[in-house]
């Protein structure tokens, strides 16, 4: 073994200070933490997601299209939001089973009202970010991953494009 | 005292996350020297979110009775750092492998506290990861899915 033991970081007061905080907040009651399971039946969680996800693709293409000076800026995340409608409607479809395979697709994204500038895109993004999160804590553990993926994604342009 | 338990699956999830935390505190402690002042103060603040991280996780492992992974002495870089450039994509290596690991913390746990905590390092993870690829012209400046993709 080539590991070396790193020096202990905090000192015994710290680490009760830390427990305090309940660390990564596992000192809760085992029953209580446990994930609630979905129903098995109702509409797919993932499914508002997705269609968010195309409205905020449309919405950055009106954003470029009335402030073509925006496009470096907003481009990568136009492709972004395309890449986690994708992402996500490929998991939709999984779940769904090849029976389903006759649903029609999905409606195309409405059309954004309002004015659209940066701030609109920003405030989409926070909303995203924000609904993504809430599915954080209770989705099965096969997509979890792509959601929390997402939520981080959409946080962090909602704070760089500022 | 160890209040609950946690899954093998979770727990060598979280242990990978020690090893990448480990591995980031070195990397940023390699590139301050490399790196002009203004991305040195936040290299700095980015060794205080990781140690945290790193504390974080170590308490927990204990306290499921798990031993924490030591850090290496040292690690291979995937190519040498020698300038600012290449210190700051050092960065932007760490950061990934730390985003994946802790996106796996996040798929390999249902209990909701961890996933809370696993999710808050991604997120903020991916903001530090940002901040270093856009010094360095990492593009995408944010990545798509964060700990999924690079």
């Amino acid at each position: 073994m080539s590991s070396v033991s790193s020096e202990p970081l905090v000192a015994p007061a710290r680490v009760t200070r830390r427990r305090a905080l309940a660390v990564l907040g596992l000192a809760v009651p085992v029953l209580a933490a446990c994930t609630t399971s979905p129903a098995d039946d109702g509409p797919d969680p993932l499914i508002p997601l997705a269609d968010r996800a195309r409205a905020d693709a449309a919405l950055v293409t009106a954003a470029i299209t009335a402030d073509p000076a925006l496009t470096p800026r907003l481009d990568p995340l136009r492709s972004a939001r395309n890449d986690h409608a994708a992402a996500l409607q490929a998991e939709i479809d999984r779940l769904a089973g090849p029976q389903s395979s006759a649903t029609p697709t999905p409606a195309p994204a409405p059309a954004p009202t309002g004015p659209v500038d940066l701030a609109a895109v920003q405030q989409a993004l926070d909303a995203a970010a924000r609904e993504a999160t809430g599915l954080v804590a209770t989705l099965p553990t096969g997509r979890v991953g792509l959601v929390g993926s997402l939520a981080a994604c959409c946080a962090t342009y909602a704070a760089v494009l500022t | 005292m160890s209040s609950t338990q946690l899954d093998p699956e979770a727990i060598a999830a979280l242990q990978a996350a020690l090893a990448a935390e480990h591995a980031a505190l070195w990397v940023y402690t390699l590139i301050v020297a490399f790196v002009p002042p203004d991305q040195a103060a936040v290299a700095r603040t980015d060794i205080e979110a990781h140690r945290t991280l790193r504390g974080q996780i170590e308490q927990t492992l204990t306290d499921v009775g798990a031993r924490p992974v030591s850090a290496e002495p040292a690690y291979r870089t995937p190519t040498p750092v020698t300038d600012a450039l290449s210190a700051g994509r050092l960065a932007v290596t760490a950061e990934a492998d730390v985003l994946a690991a802790w996106r796996s913390v996040l798929e390999q746990t249902t209990q909701v506290p961890l996933r809370a905590a696993a999710f808050k390092a991604l997120s903020e993870g991916t903001a530090r990861a940002a901040r270093w690829r856009l010094a360095t012209n990492t593009l995408p400046v944010v990545p798509p899915l964060p700990g999924i993709t690079r």
